[in-house]
């Protein structure tokens, strides 16, 4: 049988404007309405949402013949532009890990580049200020990212306008894509006139480069080499707007769902003050002898893996996670018919009673050795779970370590607005802190200083 | 004991392959081979931290 329709759809949007108002609820209606699997509209988009551990496992362990990820997110075919793809194939994954840098072996050398980008932002707050956390950290993990993952010459060539161009096309994902991505409205507009500008900025990157002789000596970087392709008739194999197409891609996965994470964790340490004074407690006596960062982020730090555990389990990044139906997806008595989509949501998951006791409640104490709620793959699934797990899940925990180790010993912060008031921006598909989302920050006196 | 693979949850990152090289290693292609089903007893730590370490939690550790 097929999965039936939620109720209150309008006719043609169907259940748009709910998404793009209230998603986590409207996720939330769907278990409590249809049950397990339940279908929605997005714009005659059919999608069909599975909630609960056994339906969420069927659906990870589809395999990508059944299950297409690549078709299931229009939104972003403008943002990365034509011809790039959203994801590679779980084989061409594991090729990228042979040779790519999120490699184990390579995890030191970014622990070292993350802990002094930290410190390089640590340079410009001075002793005691105010600032936003969306800014702060969006700043960090765009120089952190194209540091570890790009190369270094090409991270010292961003400026600040980077993140903000970035931005706008993060905002670029309203779920208005589900009718025409390319609709003449103004948040496409802005969409695309950031993605312009973008190109014209990397094509002043490589241009810079390629005077100064960078670009072809032995410096040279990943985007200087795929540059220096050629087709047979001498034109370049990579014009620059499919460079930056990649740039974007390369940056999107790792920018504001780390960003995001960074600042819940943050806000939560604030929130919940006994927790947060654990935290500390942890780092300063970890760094107590002088131990560099690059060595301690690979290694166990507890208490603070414990509350960005629970910071990623409260506020998943991605709230909804769709594949297209390759082929009739059965699930117990149910056919999803080939065509229509279908849909996990992580910000359901993470909460679900049955898996969480007390899930509203912030508790990173479920992770600690006997509760390990973490362990369960097919609920805890902040990173998603299966096949298309999150391949920066290592990189993303080690990231936020040693930007937490250099953070938390260097300042201590303070809530600057009401602990109610922070929340995300569930406008568009990309989810991202809602302004303002400011904190106090003071410069710590450290206790050996100070005696 | 005896080692287990969830194959639908293994990315090949190799994470059991630094900790445990005597039982685990990656073919050319990357994907994960389990050189002994049953390890001896003296490799229980080096096991146990590569399930622990697992970033995808594909293996297990079951006793006979």
């Amino acid at each position: 049988m097929n999965a039936s329709l939620l109720s209150g759809g309008w006719p043609l949007l169907g259940h748009l404007q709910e998404l793009r108002k209230h998603p986590i609820e409207l996720f939330w209606r769907v278990r409590e309405e249809c049950g397990e699997i339940g279908e929605l509209n997005f714009a005659g988009n059919r999608v069909v949402l599975l909630t609960g551990v056994e339906a969420q496992e069927a659906f990870f362990r589809a395999t990508d013949e059944q299950l297409d990820q690549a078709a299931a997110y229009p939104f972003m075919t403008p943002v990365f532009g034509r011809g790039v793809v959203f994801d590679a194939t779980p084989e061409q994954r594991k090729q990228g890990l042979r040779n790519q840098s999120l490699r184990d072996s390579f995890m030191r050398g970014h622990a070292e580049v993350i802990a002094r980008e930290t410190e390089r932002m640590m340079a410009k707050l001075g002793d005691a200020g105010e600032l936003d956390l969306l800014d702060f950290f969006s700043e960090l993990t765009m120089y952190t990212s194209s540091s570890c993952l790009i190369g270094k010459q090409f991270r010292e060539e961003l400026t600040p306008e980077y993140f903000k161009v970035f931005y706008e096309l993060e905002k670029g994902t309203d779920a208005l894509a589900y009718v025409n991505p390319y609709l003449p409205l103004p948040v496409f507009r802005a969409r695309d006139r950031a993605r312009r500008r973008m190109v014209e900025l990397l094509t002043g990157v490589f241009e810079r480069r390629a005077r100064s002789g960078a670009a072809s000596g032995e410096k040279r970087e990943l985007f200087d080499v795929l540059l220096s392709i050629k087709n047979p008739d001498g034109t370049p194999r990579f014009p620059v707007d499919q460079i930056t197409g990649m740039f974007i891609s390369m940056m999107f996965a790792g920018h504001h769902t780390t960003s995001g994470t960074a600042a819940w964790t943050l806000i939560e340490l604030l929130r919940n003050p006994e927790f947060g004074r654990r935290v500390v407690t942890e780092l300063d006596s970890l760094y107590a002898d002088g131990g560099e960062v690059s060595h301690q982020a690979l290694r166990e730090i507890p208490e603070l893996e414990n509350a960005i555990k629970e910071a990623l389990r409260l506020h998943p990044p991605l709230i909804l996670l769709m594949r297209k139906v390759v082929y009739d997806f059965e699930y117990k008595d149910w056919v999803v018919p080939a065509g229509k989509l279908v849909g996990v949501s992580p910000a359901v998951s993470n909460r679900m009673p049955e898996c969480f006791p007390d899930p509203d409640r912030y508790d990173p104490d479920r992770y600690r050795e006997g509760r390990e709620e973490d362990a369960q793959l097919f609920a805890w699934i902040p990173f998603g779970a299966g096949r298309h797990r999150c391949v920066g899940a290592a990189f993303a925990m080690m990231q936020l370590k040693a930007i937490f180790s250099t953070l938390l010993r260097e300042y201590s912060f303070e809530l600057a607005q009401p602990a109610e008031s922070y929340r995300n921006d569930h406008s568009k598909m990309v989810v991202q802190l809602a302004k303002p989302c400011r904190v106090r920050y003071r410069r710590r006196v450290r206790a050996a200083e100070s005696t | 004991m005896r080692i287990r693979v969830d194959k639908d949850l293994c990315q090949g990152h190799g994470a059991c392959v630094e900790e445990a090289p005597a039982v685990f290693a990656l073919d050319s292609e990357k994907r994960l081979v389990v050189l002994n089903e049953h390890p001896d007893e003296s490799l229980r730590a080096a096991v146990r931290a590569a399930v622990k370490y697992c970033p995808t939690r594909a293996l297990r550790l079951e006793e006979d």
